[in-house]
C-alpha cells in the first residue's frame, strides 16, 4: 500500500468516494486505444460475486470461444493487467482489496463492470453490506450486463472496451401518444376459451413456454377453417417434432372441445 | 503421429467464428427484454414480479403521469416480466450484445398518462389500462355500446365509486359502531 492514501478511500458518511481519473490518464488511454497493436491482459477482480461471472470468464477463454486468439489473456496479477474486470456487487469487505487492485494496475488501464452485480449491484443492490456496483468505487469504461454474461457477450464487451466494435444499445424514452391502445390477444376467439387454454398450457409446461404454446394453439384454432383442426394441429406438430409438445397439444385440443365449466378429469 | 494428425483433421475446428460471424443462440435463450411501449398498459405487474428491481414504475400525481423504467444493468434475464405481462408487451429476445460504454444507455423509459377521476378529479389509473379493461369486457361477450356507455363509471376512482354506491346515506340508521361521516 506504499504511496496510497488509505484515508481518502475509506467510506465517509456511508459511501465510498469513487476514485477519479486524471486528465492525463484519460488522454493516455485514448491514444492507446486509437492504435492498439498489442495484446490486452485481463485481471479479474472479484468484489464479492457468486462466481457465476468467473465461470463465464473462464468459459470465454476455452477453445470454443477462445479469447486468446485476440490476445486477451487472463493474468494472475493486477501489475500485469491492461484491463480490470470487476465482478460482484462490491461488498464492504472487498472494497479495499478492489481499490488496491485498481491502484496496482499500471496506467492506462480499462475498467470493466462485469455482470448485473458489477453494473448496478444486481439482485443485491439494496443489501446493507454492499456498495452496489463497480462505478461507486472506480471509474468504469464499459458495462457488460448479464447474469452472468455469456462468453459471447464477454467477447463483445472486450471488443467494445478496446474500441473494435460499437455499442448497439441506446437509451430510449417513449411517451404515450394520442389514441394509443393496447390490443387484446386473439380477438376472434371467446375470452373464456382463451383463458382455459392458457391456464391448462401453463399448468402443464410452466408459465413462459405455456403461454407460447397456448398462443400457437389459439392461432391454429382462430385460423380460417378450410381444413379440419386435426390436420392443422398435425402440421404444426411436424414443424417442432417434440413428443412433449404433442402431448400438451392433445390435451389442449381436448380442453377446447369441452364446454366451459366441464373440466377434463 | 499420423494417427494424431488424422484425429485432429477429423475433429475440425471447435472455435466459433463469433465476433466475425453472428452466433446462433439456442431456442429459448433469454436475452435482452424487448419492450413494446404501445402494447404496455402500465399496470405494474412486471415491476412487482421483477426479483432484481430492474423494472420500476414511478407515479407523478402532480403531472398525472406514470413512468416505467428498465435498468438493464440490474436485469438477471429471468423472464418473470414476460410471464406476468397481461398484454405481451415485454418478451425476452435472443439479443445478447448489450455491453455499453455509457451507463445512461442501459436505461429504457416510457411515460404514460393517468386518467383523472370524473368525480374527484384526482388521477387514479393509466388511461390505457382503463381502455384495455373495457376492450376485455367486449371480448368476453358484452355489447360494445353497453360497455362504452359505462365509460363514466370506469373512469371513476374506487373511493368515489364506493361513495356513490351507498343509496341515500342520509336515511341510514346509525348503529353503535358507526358515526355519521366516520364510517362511510
Amino acid at each position: 500500500m506504499n504511496g496510497i492514501d488509505r484515508g481518502s478511500f475509506l467510506p465517509a458518511g456511508g459511501a465510498p468516494t469513487p476514485i477519479s481519473e486524471s486528465e492525463q490518464t484519460r488522454q493516455l488511454k485514448s491514444t492507446l486505444l486509437k492504435d492498439i497493436q498489442r495484446s490486452a491482459y485481463v485481471y479479474r477482480v472479484d468484489c464479492g460475486g457468486c462466481n457465476g461471472c468467473e465461470i463465464e470468464i473462464f468459459a470465454a477463454i476455452t477453445p470454443i470461444f477462445d479469447a486468446e486468439r485476440f490476445g486477451i489473456k487472463v493474468v494472475a496479477s493486477p501489475r500485469h493487467a491492461d484491463i480490470l474486470l470487476f465482478t460482484g456487487a462490491v461488498t464492504r469487505a472487498m472494497l479495499t482489496p478492489a481499490q488496491r487492485a485498481y491502484e496496482a494496475a499500471p496506467n492506462p488501464k480499462i475498467c470493466i463492470a462485469y455482470g448485473a452485480c458489477g453494473c448496478g449491484g444486481g439482485i443485491f443492490h439494496d443489501l446493507y453490506c454492499v456498495w452496489g456496483g463497480t462505478d461507486k468505487v472506480v471509474p468504469v469504461d464499459v458495462y457488460i450486463p448479464g447474469c452472468p454474461p455469456t462468453p459471447a457477450a464477454t467477447l463483445y464487451g472486450f471488443a467494445v472496451a478496446l474500441g473494435l466494435l460499437d455499442q448497439k444499445l441506446k437509451a430510449g424514452h417513449h411517451r404515450q401518444g394520442d389514441a394509443e391502445r393496447a390490443l387484446v390477444a386473439h380477438p376472434g376467439l371467446p375470452l373464456d376459451l382463451c383463458v382455459r387454454i392458457e391456464r391448462e398450457a401453463r399448468r402443464m409446461v410452466g408459465y413462459r413456454d405455456g403461454r407460447r404454446i397456448a398462443d400457437d394453439f389459439l392461432e391454429i384454432l382462430a385460423a380460417p377453417a378450410n381444413q379440419p383442426l386435426a390436420d392443422r394441429v398435425h402440421r404444426y406438430l411436424q414443424t417442432e417434432d417434440d413428443p412433449r409438445l404433442a402431448e400438451v397439444i392433445a390435451r389442449l385440443v381436448d380442453v377446447s372441445a369441452r364446454p366451459a365449466g366441464q373440466e377434463a378429469p | 503421429m499420423f494417427k494424431l494428425l488424422k484425429t485432429v483433421i477429423k475433429t475440425g475446428e471447435a472455435t466459433v467464428r463469433y465476433p466475425f460471424a453472428p452466433l446462433p443462440v439456442s431456442p429459448g435463450f433469454r436475452g435482452k427484454p424487448e419492450y413494446d411501449p404501445t402494447q404496455c398498459i402500465a399496470c405494474g405487474a412486471c415491476t412487482i414480479a421483477c426479483p432484481a428491481n430492474a423494472l420500476s414504475m414511478a407515479t407523478d400525481v402532480e403531472q398525472g403521469t406514470r413512468t416505467w423504467e428498465l435498468f438493464l444493468g440490474r436485469c438477471i434475464f429471468c423472464a418473470r416480466c414476460e410471464e406476468v405481462c397481461p398484454t405481451r408487451a415485454i418478451a425476452l429476445s435472443p439479443e445478447f450484445e448489450l455491453a455499453v460504454g455509457n451507463k445512461a444507455d442501459l436505461y429504457q423509459r416510457a411515460t404514460f398518462t393517468l386518467t383523472a377521476c370524473r368525480s374527484c378529479q384526482r388521477p387514479f389509473a393509466p388511461s390505457k389500462e382503463i381502455d384495455y379493461a373495457m376492450a376485455l369486457l367486449v371480448h368476453s361477450g358484452l355489447e360494445a355500446d353497453a360497455v362504452a356507455e359505462q365509460r363514466a363509471h370506469f373512469e371513476t376512482c374506487p373511493e368515489c365509486k364506493r361513495h356513490q354506491s351507498i343509496p341515500d346515506s342520509d336515511k341510514l340508521t346509525l348503529g353503535q359502531t358507526t358515526t355519521k361521516g366516520g364510517a362511510l
